[in-house]
């Protein structure tokens, strides 16, 4: 250790070092001088320094300093070529940078919360279930008895009518131990409190978020301490949450935040504290305590709810499990997630390779003009090391600018993207160490990829400037072509999302949803409520038939599906009229009817993948395929195929059973119109609302829904079509200054063709022929290339077709295209050249 | 003239001859030289080219510490002092250079 800090303090004191070193030597040069009778052969005094000053082992810091002063005079003696190298470089780097952004913003970085790291979300599993949420009668459990957890925190989300406001407000229903867990109790007012707000009796009270705070109440601080009406409940306002507060990575800020336990007294007739059906569920996150792994507490928390299921059966599932996932982060990423993450990074590290490619044929051409340069220091007996090391500090310092500016570059991208899509405002886009480390290792490997091949063959004994020239107009025309054929794909995806059926009339439906299972209502009252409002609805002008369904189609609902097959079972509830409401048509067999168990009606798809080639009629199925003895469904009737619970999905595989009791208080009133759903939006709402003034329905129209749905597939193609625009753009670029590079270098050879009375075209032809081969095998290889991707690429979006031809021919057509023209504008210059002039100038 | 080429000397071998020469006191860069080129009854040479980098060496080792002093000539000139470390490193290069040697020498007698 001794002698590494020996090194460094020489470091620090080098100035003083060198000239000690210095001192001494010329001492020891005069003595040997004065005692030489015979005159002593002395090496260069400063090489000999230098020999002795190596032994410190920092001279490599001296000659990269060298290297790089000298680079930087090099790049500023040429600030065109500089600046758009950095330029094109930049936006490589920044597409990466931005990609990269993102993925650190919602996976990588923990939330604003305290201790993120002993965080864990907590969810149920069993063989064939999955449910993202917990009973509160169970977390409650879990607290009382969970020896591995310091803390318990639950929240569970709902709209409320807010009073003066059209709309409903989002409300965030929380433990009370949520601000404290959390580290946020600095806000304005004072947080949510345990001790306070939780006892029996408790005043009930909100906090608004910071955001709902300066929107609603111009952020004025008076608030605190005023009264304000959720569901026509007054309560007190005690305080605002800070502005960073995260809550636990929400999905969309709440206006408000209430105690859970007050949510009885907010939503009439709720039994959230109390259900232990899949209706009243609560999302759970915990604290491990200190030194305890998420392992051992789920461990803890499957023991419990094994006592749990002997206490209370029917709550808990056959083999049920606890399962944790990182709590402190706004998303962990799932298997299912992978295809997306892979196919982004493919098509952003292949701008990076346009852009790399690009800058290669920028260097290249470049390199030529300094051949003298190189070609003295060779003679003046610089090793091919030493150049080589000196060509790529200047790619290194290329590199590194381009990754300053790619990072700007990509928080500026981020920036507008959140802007747009309307996020919190603790999601910070600003780039921190990984986003740092991140450019710093894009811009290193670019470098190399981009710096390193030009250098080495600049350097070579044997130059072969052609060779390298095809080579990087391949991989231009690869990498664009595997961009614009995936752009093309998802714009194709797009189109027939919008243009085809999703199998049912999204146009024409309206959704109530009562939520009446929030409101604890049994499934007796829930009937009458349901029919009650049904009759009402048929009797408005203009709607033409009103059904039922538990799952509100696009409404991203607890979905069950079964697994066990090679595929997933949609299930939902319905009742009669259901399918008539919606526009499915029925192909064969009857619809379901009161009175069905195990008799269910499914969709084309289905049969399709279970009986390829039979009738379905009358097949039997079990749940589990893999238990004999689970429940058998029988086909009473077949629909055609509708995508109402994933839209992602292209095989609708769904099953329809009839309601029963323990459905009917989950059930959605569907409302179907013959002209604008809008227009008896708001009737519908005040029947929904006039048979039990507690309740405060939800009334959307479908469309909307469905367009959400579309308009995720809508910001992809627009992002695709952006970048396959850029690569194009780069590439374009690219060619047409490596052919106009590789046209000039051939002036002289043009000239004496033209004199000798060679056609112009013939020679065209002969200056053009070497691209031909490399556009060729760059469009073959990036089609197969997108082949490829197209397999991924089918997983994650419906209705692209691995092979789409238009896709393909569009961007192979438009490659080409654009490499002729970038062949044909520089060679047109070439043959305007008078060939005398050429020669007199030779 | 008798001199040995700085390349066959080694730099291992050098970094020993300084520590034995500083063991009889602090000396300066010309002395060290001097003394090992008279000690070796004017066999070895030891030029600027080599001794100042062992000489760093042996410092950045903690081997030896330099001190600035006034030289004979009246000059003011770093001395070298052989440290505890140095000591320690000496004796234990002496033992492995005499068992070589030993080695080397029995393997000449008898082979």
């Amino acid at each position: 250790m001794g002698e590494m800090w020996r090194r460094v303090w020489y470091l620090l004191n080098r100035r003083r070092m060198q000239e000690s070193l210095r001192e001494e030597m010329e001492f020891h040069r005069e003595m040997a001088e004065r005692a030489g009778a015979e005159r002593r052969m002395f090496g260069n005094a400063d090489a000999l320094g230098e020999q002795a000053r190596e032994a410190w082992g920092w001279t490599w810091i001296d000659r990269l300093a060298q290297d790089i002063r000298f680079g930087v005079r090099t790049l500023m003696r040429s600030p065109g070529f500089t600046l758009a190298a950095v330029l094109v470089l930049a936006v490589g780097i920044g597409v990466n940078v931005a990609a990269f952004g993102v993925f650190n913003m919602f996976v990588l970085k923990p939330l604003p919360v305290r201790d993120p790291d002993t965080l864990v979300r907590l969810q149920r599993s069993a063989p064939g279930s999955f449910a993202s949420n917990v009973a509160y009668p169970s977390i409650e459990f879990y607290r009382n008895h969970a020896k591995t957890l310091s803390a318990v925190l639950a929240s569970t989300d709902r709209e409320v009518v807010l009073e003066n406001e059209s709309k409903l407000v989002r409300t965030r229903f929380v433990t009370g131990n949520f601000f404290r867990e959390l580290g946020a109790e600095t806000g304005i007012g004072r947080a949510i409190d345990a001790q306070r707000d939780e006892r029996k009796g408790a005043e009930p009270v909100v906090m608004l978020s910071h955001t709902f705070w300066e929107e609603r109440y111009g952020s004025d601080p008076a608030v605190v301490g005023s009264v304000v009406h959720l569901n026509h409940k007054a309560a007190t306002v005690i305080g605002v949450a800070p502005r960073n507060f995260s809550g636990l990575g929400l999905p969309r800020e709440p206006a408000f935040w209430v105690p859970l336990v007050q949510q009885p007294y907010f939503v009439e007739g709720s039994t959230v504290l109390t259900d232990t059906s899949l209706g009243g569920m609560v999302d759970l996150w915990a604290r491990l305590r200190k030194g305890v792994s998420p392992k051992a507490a789920e461990q803890e928390l499957t023991a419990l709810t094994n006592d749990l299921r002997r206490q209370s059966p029917d709550s808990v599932w056959k083999d049920e499990r606890i399962v944790s996932s990182p709590g402190g982060y706004l998303q962990t990423v799932r298997k299912d997630d992978v295809p997306m993450i892979s196919l982004v990074a493919v098509l952003v590290l292949l701008i990076l390779t346009v852009a790399c490619s690009n800058l290669g044929g920028l260097l290249l051409a470049r390199g030529v003009t300094r051949g003298h340069e190189i070609s003295i220091r060779f003679a003046l007996g610089a090793s091919r090391g030493r150049i080589v090391r000196q060509l790529f500090t200047e790619s290194l310092l290329l590199a590194a600018m381009s990754a300053v500016a790619g990072m700007g570059l990509g928080y500026v991208c981020l920036k507008a993207f959140l802007a747009k899509v309307d996020a919190a405002p603790w999601l910070d886009p600003a780039p921190d160490w990984r986003v740092a480390a991140f450019a710093g290792g894009v811009g290193l490997v670019a470098a190399i990829v981009f710096g390193l091949a030009p250098a080495l063959q600049l350097t070579a004994k044997r130059k072969s400037g052609t060779r390298a020239r095809q080579v990087l107009v391949m991989a231009q025309i690869a990498a664009s072509c595997v961009l614009l054929i995936v752009a093309g794909l998802l714009v194709r995806a797009l189109r027939y999302a919008m243009s085809t059926d999703p199998g049912y009339d999204y146009e024409h439906v309206l959704v109530v949803d009562p939520d009446l299972a929030v409101h604890g209502y049994s499934a007796a009252a829930a009937k009458s409520y349901l029919d009650v409002v049904q009759a009402r609805l048929r009797q408005l002008p203009g709607v033409t038939s009103v059904g039922l369904t538990s799952m509100a189609p696009l409404g991203h609902k607890n979905v069950t599906a079964m697994v066990g097959y090679r595929f997933s079972i949609y299930m939902s509830r319905v009742e009669p009229g259901f399918f008539e409401t919606m526009g499915i048509a029925r192909l064969s067999g009857r619809d379901v009817q009161r009175g069905d168990t195990d008799e269910v009606v499914v969709s084309e798809s289905l049969t399709r993948q279970m009986w390829p080639g039979e009738a379905p009629l009358g097949k039997q199925f079990l749940l589990e395929p893999s238990d004999p003895t689970s429940r058998k469904f029988t086909v009473m009737g077949v629909v055609a195929n509708a995508r109402t619970m994933s839209m992602h999905d292209p095989d609708a595989t769904e099953m329809y059973q009839m309601s029963d009791d323990a459905s009917l208080p989950h059930m959605v009133v569907l409302v179907r119109t013959q002209g604008r759903p809008e227009d008896i939006a708001a009737g519908a709402r005040a029947i929904a609302a006039g048979v039990d003034a507690g309740l405060f329905p939800n009334v959307r129209l479908l469309s909307d829904a469905f367009h959400d749905e579309v308009g995720t597939v809508e910001k992809g193609a627009t992002i695709a079509s952006l970048m396959g625009g850029s690569a194009v753009l780069l590439a374009a670029i690219g060619l047409v200054g490596l052919v106009a590079y590789a046209v000039s270098q051939k002036t002289k050879e043009i000239a004496i063709r033209l004199a000798l009375g060679a056609k112009k075209t013939h020679v065209i032809a002969a200056m053009l022929q070497q691209f031909v081969g490399p556009v060729a095998l760059g469009l073959i290889a990036g089609a197969g290339l997108a082949a490829a991707a197209s397999q991924l690429l089918r997983r994650i979006l419906y209705g692209v077709s691995g092979l789409d031809p238009l896709s393909y021919a569009g961007a192979i057509g438009l490659l080409a295209a654009i490499a002729a023209l970038a062949a044909i504008w520089p060679a047109r210059k070439a043959l305007r050249i008078d060939p005398m002039q050429v020669l007199r100038h030779e | 003239m008798k001199s040995t080429p700085k390349s066959t000397m080694q730099a291992g071998a050098l970094a020993m001859l300084i520590l034995r020469v500083l063991r009889s006191g602090p000396l300066h860069g010309y002395a060290i030289a001097q003394r090992i080129h008279v000690l070796s009854k004017e066999v070895l040479e030891v030029e600027e080219g080599s001794l100042y980098p062992a000489l760093q060496k042996i410092l950045l080792k903690g081997w030896a510490s330099a001190e600035w002093g006034i030289s004979e000539t009246n000059r003011k000139v770093r001395f070298y002092r052989l440290t505890a470390a140095g000591r320690k490193q000496l004796e234990a290069e002496l033992e492995d250079y005499d068992r070589l040697t030993e080695a080397i020498k029995a393997v000449l007698r008898t082979a």
